[in-house]
């Protein structure tokens, strides 16, 4: 009984944090807290000896049940659970004892977590009190039984990673097989999330009829995105050059006294306008009717102007572009810009929206640049900057083909200053003094999604010979594997029957290589029966391993690197592997990784559905948040117990100003230290997080509760039962009482309490964070009380107070969800009853090497579970 | 590439006319299917911008040209605006106190744009729709006819976000193109078939064929269990190659031929009596010769300006939309009134041949079995409260006709918002309750066939009707 030590030693610092204890009187900082937690862990304990699978039969130990186990069972818990009373529908004197072969291996593993987390037997039945000792004896027999249970059951798993790509995999396979930047799978629906909270999941990735067309319409429409045909298509151009505009401007007007007067040599603060750097000249400017021009010449670089357009904080040049804009292609915003100063705690980037006003009350109006980009150069030796949006996948006004004036036809672009400006004599602004739109934009012609398809050959003119060459290529980066002669033959044969009907080669390709994209190999990720002789018939295929790989660190399939090294059959030699990992994590495809990882594991969906936070800026922060901390604790391999607690907060100006946390500034996220009485740390108590567990108006203690304990100790409480009485608000009693009383009162209840006490303490910790996650110190001129004990008799004093339980007590629960929730997400399965071995092992690896994340990653990628089938 | 040939070129081209074929790529979202020997099941729904009349109880117009009845659920009394709809009172249900929530306070010219699909699309800035309620039934019912719906509107095309000129919207929220001339939407439905959809159809044909093959050899290779989630798949592929034999089969069957003696294909909004009558003949016809079992027909747009302004040509008034403007002129009232009502009386023209006629299959006549729905999103001017809505027949689906249908609480005498003229009315609080739309949608889907029990984000139906 190896783990009999630790498990003592597990309970002794249980017993000095009951309150009751005299142990310590003031409580130690968290920093001491995770020290402690990390001495007392079962899984960094060289004697916790991982079992790993033998050649021989394992055999259940049922000497020591009857010796030990089960008379220690009969008399502390046979009394609520035997013949008399059985208390949850759980007769301990049923349970099969052989958990190898036997059919209660999910019951004795409920056992296992009850005991293991002292919360049976009830603190309130002194009764049946469990001796440590008793406690040691069971927990340990039954951790070795269920280890060597789960290896038993290893080979038939329960699920399999077998699935299809969800639609965000699909997109990103698409966009990094054919190169198109653009969202090209919005037409798909949304998947439905695990119980994990992961859309990855391969149980839940069903196929329909409808889902299967889609995929035929997105792929042919992907396809013709990425082709074209014929001569360069003549390109819609406007130019604004200022110093033109301010001369048409100056022509068109009187140069009354008035004009005069402002010819002051200073431009006037915040004002948009058109301004001579030099002269002083200054003429308002908001825009205007901007018509296209035949003879512009586009992408030159004419030389810097002194005439500028001033664009301040919060502005916006709206350009009308009439109705002259092409229906598909690339629209290129070019523009020159340069800050009026330099202050570096100040920044200024731009923005553009689309918009039209049809008629009276029929307008829209969207932000098109996927993102701002700041303007960092200085207004003396200013920047290109350019946009590139996609016509065809915004907004467009529907009349600008009409022939009469009315619905009004004019299509508007803004260019808007987001900046964070402070203002002042001499304040931030944007100074622009060259603009040009163009569309259809191309980069060169044909473009390069066009020559990657159909690419230079000296086969061009024989159309059977370079059908082939175009198919083969494109089939091996579609189904990510060599590609046979038989396998070509199939579309070719397909080819033939299409190429009448076309007038092109290239038209009629285009839809024979849209099937392919439809083909269950593309569409899904596969692990075949393996013909090589020398693998055990469980591993994967190489191939198959680069798919899994890039599926999981970049939500995608692989580049031609990783196919070329699984076509050596070296992909997996430990040092390639490691290699490449690296620099898997390092591409910026790898934030498609943090992206969909984070927003599954914490649930961040949920932010969706939540109304109450009204400013925009606001919300992308706090959806950012979680996933720029991840990045930043994954990039520097730090532990994972920092999403517990960190010394540092990762945030941007609008975050911090949330925060209360001074001197950040811009829009980028970045590392802050801060200290305790900031009251953050770590990703619990962030903004995002508090807002979406919350009610609207106020905290939501059992919507934090219940989140905790499914995200972060993957321990989810039961699902209510049927026919729970709604809170009746309207009786008056209760409507007096205050939250916490209410949920006192709702767990008074019979019915309530078994679910309630397990769930409602984690929640009240965090009743310092209002809906908004902003921390208070009162409630309604209450003080906030947010102290509450656990099932177990645990008092946590507010927020520092579950944190230092979490790191002190339950570290190793934490630290084995994270891993489990990774290893799910990484295979694309729930994780069953047979997988319990190899993430126990993989979890003892990865505390032994101090909660790396990043070391989590190789981990797992190395382990025997995800190089299986 | 124009000049691609493809299954999304030609979908393409059959949105932008405005008639979506019963193809495969329509998926079929409802549990069910009705089947096709049964009696058709058929919804229609006209809308007409600008809302009705509202006077003030105290303004002498009120007993005359307010819209909504008088009186109680069955001793109802109908008003000069709709006193024409009088000889089929046992055959319509009129209702009060029903809105979508999240428009209540957007500005009515918005609203044409959700009357049917209850999304929150707001007044300004991004804009996003959702599912019209016709196309939901389509959905379910399209397979069976040769034409999954028919969208009309008397503008035609999409119209503008919070400006549409149709009121069918797809399951992503994408406005369907309406048809708006009669000579094109004959020729759609009893003209013109398909003309080259064969040799699409026989080159989707050899696709699947392909990827059958593909898969087969594919699952050879899969463990068992593996081969089971490959079925999906399969299944998935097999369905859309018994779509295709469906298709097939409409391309191949004669066009209907139908009685043409009183269509006028030429007819403009501008002849508003030959043009409505001609819109709602097309609609008759369709239905009569099962080409469709789902319409939808927009009287024009919200807020004046195009060919449907001049509908009320046909009583003699200028601009339709100005009439909501000057209802404090003299005679402003009974002007709109007029004008709400000689739409009423197309309406009732429209019901009683479809009650004149005996239905094909012998199950009573053809009004009992379609549920004809009238309505507009405003009430009193811009005011996005209290659609004022008429519903006609579905005796066969389950309602029961001869109704006055009040919904809400506190606005039993349609008061609230009444008289206004200015955009004060409709920026104003809401005094009263009023009930969701969408849970009317719901019993509509529901005695349609469709099993689903939800509508736009609301759940459940509406008792009552």
């Amino acid at each position: 009984m190896k783990r009999l030590q630790t498990t003592i030693l597990l309970f002794l610092w249980s017993v000095c944090t009951i309150p009751a204890a005299p142990c310590e009187d003031t409580p130690i900082s968290l920093d001491a807290a995770k020290d402690q937690g990390r001495n007392t862990s079962r899984f960094r304990k060289e004697t916790a000896e991982v079992a790993t699978a033998t050649d021989a039969a394992p055999k259940a130990n049922l000497t020591y049940f009857q010796e030990s186990v089960g008379p220690i069972l009969n008399k502390s818990c046979l009394p609520c659970h035997g013949p008399e009373k059985s208390e949850g529908r759980l007769r301990i004197d049923q349970l099969n004892p052989d958990l190898l072969t036997g059919p209660d291996v999910e019951r004795w593993s409920e056992v296992y977590n009850a005991l293991s987390k002292s919360e049976m037997p009830p603190e309130d039945a002194p009764d049946y009190a469990l001796a440590d000792a008793d406690r040691g004896r069971i927990v340990d027999w039954l951790s070795e039984e269920l280890n060597q249970a789960s290896l038993v059951r290893r080979n038939s798993k329960e699920h399999s990673s077998f699935r299809r790509l969800t639609k965000y995999e699909y997109n990103y396979a698409l966009q990094d097989l054919l190169g198109l930047p653009y969202a090209l799978a919005n037409k798909l629906p949304p998947e439905t999330a695990s119980e994990d909270g992961f859309k990855n999941s391969s149980e839940l990735l069903q196929m329909s009829v409808m889902q299967f067309e889609t995929y035929r319409e997105l792929g042919l429409k992907a396809l013709k995105r990425a082709t074209v045909s014929g001569e360069r298509p003549q390109a819609v151009a406007y130019v604004i050059s200022m110093p033109e505009e301010m001369s048409k401007a100056k022509s068109t007007k009187d140069d009354t006294a008035a004009d005069e007067g402002k010819k002051n040599k200073r431009k006037p603060r915040n004002e948009q306008q058109l301004f001579h750097r030099e002269t002083g000249e200054s003429i308002p400017f908001p825009g205007g009717k901007t018509m296209p021009r035949a003879d512009a010449v586009v992408g030159q670089t004419p030389a810097v102007s002194q005439v500028v357009l001033v664009l301040p904080r919060s502005h916006e040049l709206k350009l009308d572009l009439d109705r002259f804009l092409p229906d598909e292609g690339i629209m290129r915003v070019r523009l020159r810009a340069g800050r009026s100063t330099m202050n570096p705690d100040e920044y200024a980037s731009l923005r553009l929206i689309f918009s039209a006003h049809t008629s009276n009350n029929a307008n829209f109006s969207q932000t098109v640049s996927e993102r701002d980009i700041p303007v960092t150069a200085s207004a003396d030796d200013p920047q290109w900057i350019h946009f590139d949006i996609p016509l065809s996948d915004i907004q467009r006004n529907p009349f600008r083909k009409l022939e009469t004036t009315f619905p009004r036809r004019d299509e508007f672009l803004h260019i808007h200053n987001v900046s964070n400006s402070h203002g002042g004599e001499d304040p931030l602004q944007v100074l622009i003094d060259h603009i040009e739109i163009s569309a259809p934009f191309y980069e060169q012609w044909p473009p390069k999604t066009h020559t990657d398809i159909f690419f230079e050959s000296g086969s061009r003119s024989d159309e059977q010979v370079y059908g082939r060459e175009v198919l083969s290529r494109f089939l091996k980066r579609v189904w990510r594997r060599p590609v046979t002669a038989p396998d070509v033959d199939q579309f070719m044969d397909l080819f033939a029957r299409y190429r009448p009907g076309f007038a092109t080669f290239e038209d009629a390709m285009v839809e024979v290589l849209a099937t392919a994209l439809a083909t269950p190999e593309f569409l899904y990720l596969t692990q075949r029966a393996t013909a090589d002789e020398t693998q055990p018939s469980s591993r994967i295929s190489e191939f198959e391993f680069a798919s899994r790989l890039s599926m999981f660190l970049w939500s995608s399939i692989p580049d031609d690197d990783l196919l070329k090294l699984a076509e050596q059959g070296k992909l997996r030699e430990p040092d390639v592997l490691t290699a490449q990992v690296n620099r898997m994590l390092e591409d910026p495809r790898s934030r498609r990784f943090s992206q969909n990882f984070v927003e599954q594991w914490l649930g961040l969906d949920r932010m969706s559905s939540v109304t109450h936070v009204n400013d925009n800026s606001l919300r992308e922060s706090m959806l950012e948040e979680p996933v720029a901390f991840f990045e930043e604790v994954l990039k520097n391999n730090r532990s994972v117990l920092d999403f517990i607690h960190s010394d540092y907060a990762l945030v941007n100006e609008r975050l911090a100003a949330h925060y209360q946390i001074p001197n950040v500034y811009g829009p980028h996220f970045r590392n802050v230290p801060i200290t305790p009485q900031t009251n953050r740390g770590g990703l619990l108590t962030s903004a995002a997080i508090m807002t979406m567990n919350s009610d609207g108006t106020d905290s939501h203690p059992l919507k934090r509760g219940v989140w905790m304990l499914r995200r972060i100790l993957d321990d989810p409480p039961p699902p209510p039962p049927p026919n729970v009485p709604e809170v009746d608000l309207t009786d008056p009693r209760i409507l007096q009482m205050t939250l916490k009383e209410r949920i006192a009162d709702h767990r008074d209840n019979a019915a309530c309490v078994s679910c309630h006490s397990r769930i409602d303490p984690w929640g009240i910790a965090f009743e310092n964070y209002d809906a908004l996650g902003v921390y208070r110190t009162h409630i309604k001129n209450q003080p906030v009380d947010a102290t509450s004990e656990l099932f177990n008799r645990q008092t946590l004093e507010g927020i520092d107070g579950l944190k230092r339980y979490l790191l002190t007590d339950r570290q190793d629960q934490f630290a084995r969800a994270m891993v489990h929730k990774l290893t799910a997400y990484a295979l694309g399965r729930p994780l069953s009853f047979g997988d319990r071995a190899d993430v126990d092992s993989l979890t003892a690896q990865f505390r032994r090497r101090d909660d790396g994340l990043g070391d989590l990653i190789h981990l797992i990628v190395s382990s025997s579970v995800f190089n299986s089938k | 590439m124009d000049n691609k040939s493809s299954l999304l070129s030609r979908r393409t081209f059959l949105r932008g006319t405005g008639i979506a074929l019963a193809l495969p790529w329509l998926e079929t979202f409802a549990v069910g299917n009705p089947r096709q020997d049964e009696t058709p099941k058929r919804f229609v729904s006209v809308y007409h911008p600008d809302g009705v009349g509202l006077p003030l109880k105290s303004d002498p117009a009120w007993k005359d040209w307010s819209w909504f009845p008088r009186g109680g659920e069955q001793d109802f009394e109908l008003t000069k605006v709709l006193d024409v709809l009088e000889p089929l009172r046992s055959d319509i249900t009129i209702y009060s106190g029903l809105s979508h929530p999240d428009a209540r306070n957007v500005h009515g010219h918005s609203n044409a744009d959700q009357y049917l699909t209850a999304a929150p699309i707001g007044g300004e800035g991004p804009y996003q729709n959702t599912i019209s309620l016709d196309q939901v039934y389509a959905e379910y019912a399209g397979d069976f006819t040769r034409h999954s719906s028919l969208v009309m509107s008397t503008n035609g095309g999409i119209g503008g976000p919070r400006g549409a000129q149709t009121q069918s919207f797809n399951r992503e929220g994408r406005p369907i193109p309406a048809m708006n001339k009669p000579k094109e939407i004959f020729d759609l439905l009893f003209v013109t078939s398909g003309k080259d959809a064969a040799g699409k159809l026989a080159r989707s044909k050899s696709a699947l064929d392909l990827l059958i093959e593909n898969t087969r050899s594919l699952n050879r290779q899969l463990s068992s269990r593996d081969q089971e989630t490959l079925k999906q798949y399969l299944d998935a592929v097999r369905d859309t190659e018994l779509k295709l034999v469906k298709a097939q089969r409409w391309v191949d069957n004669p066009i209907p031929q139908v009685d043409t003696s009183n269509l006028h294909l030429e007819a403009d909004p501008k002849e508003a009596r030959l043009y409505f009558q001609t819109m709602y003949e097309l609609i008759y016809l369709a239905f009569l010769s099962d080409s469709t079992r789902v319409a939808t027909f927009q009287l024009g747009r919200e807020n004046g300006e195009g060919p449907h302004d001049l509908l009320s040509l046909a009583v003699g008034l200028n601009g339709a939309h100005g009439l909501t403007h000057e209802v404090k002129n003299p005679g402003g009232w009974e002007n709109l009134g007029t004008y709400n009502r000689y739409q009423a009386e197309e309406f009732g023209r429209f019901a009683q041949r479809l009650k004149e006629t005996p239905e094909p299959t012998g199950a009573g006549n053809m009004l009992d079995n379609t549920l004809a729905m009238h309505g507009s999103a405003s009430s009193s001017f811009h005011l996005s409260r209290n659609y004022p809505i008429i519903s006609a027949g579905g005796k066969n689906l389950g309602f029961t006709n001869g109704r006055y249908l009040k919904f809400g609480k506190g606005n039993e005498d349609n008061q609230a918002g009444a008289g206004i003229d200015t955009d004060a009315g409709w920026q104003g609080k809401l005094e009263v309750e009023e009930l969701p739309l969408a849970k009317l949608f719901v019993t509509i889907l529901q005695r349609l066939g469709v099993e689903t029990d939800s509508f736009g984000g609301q759940t459940g139906s509406l008792s009552r009707v």
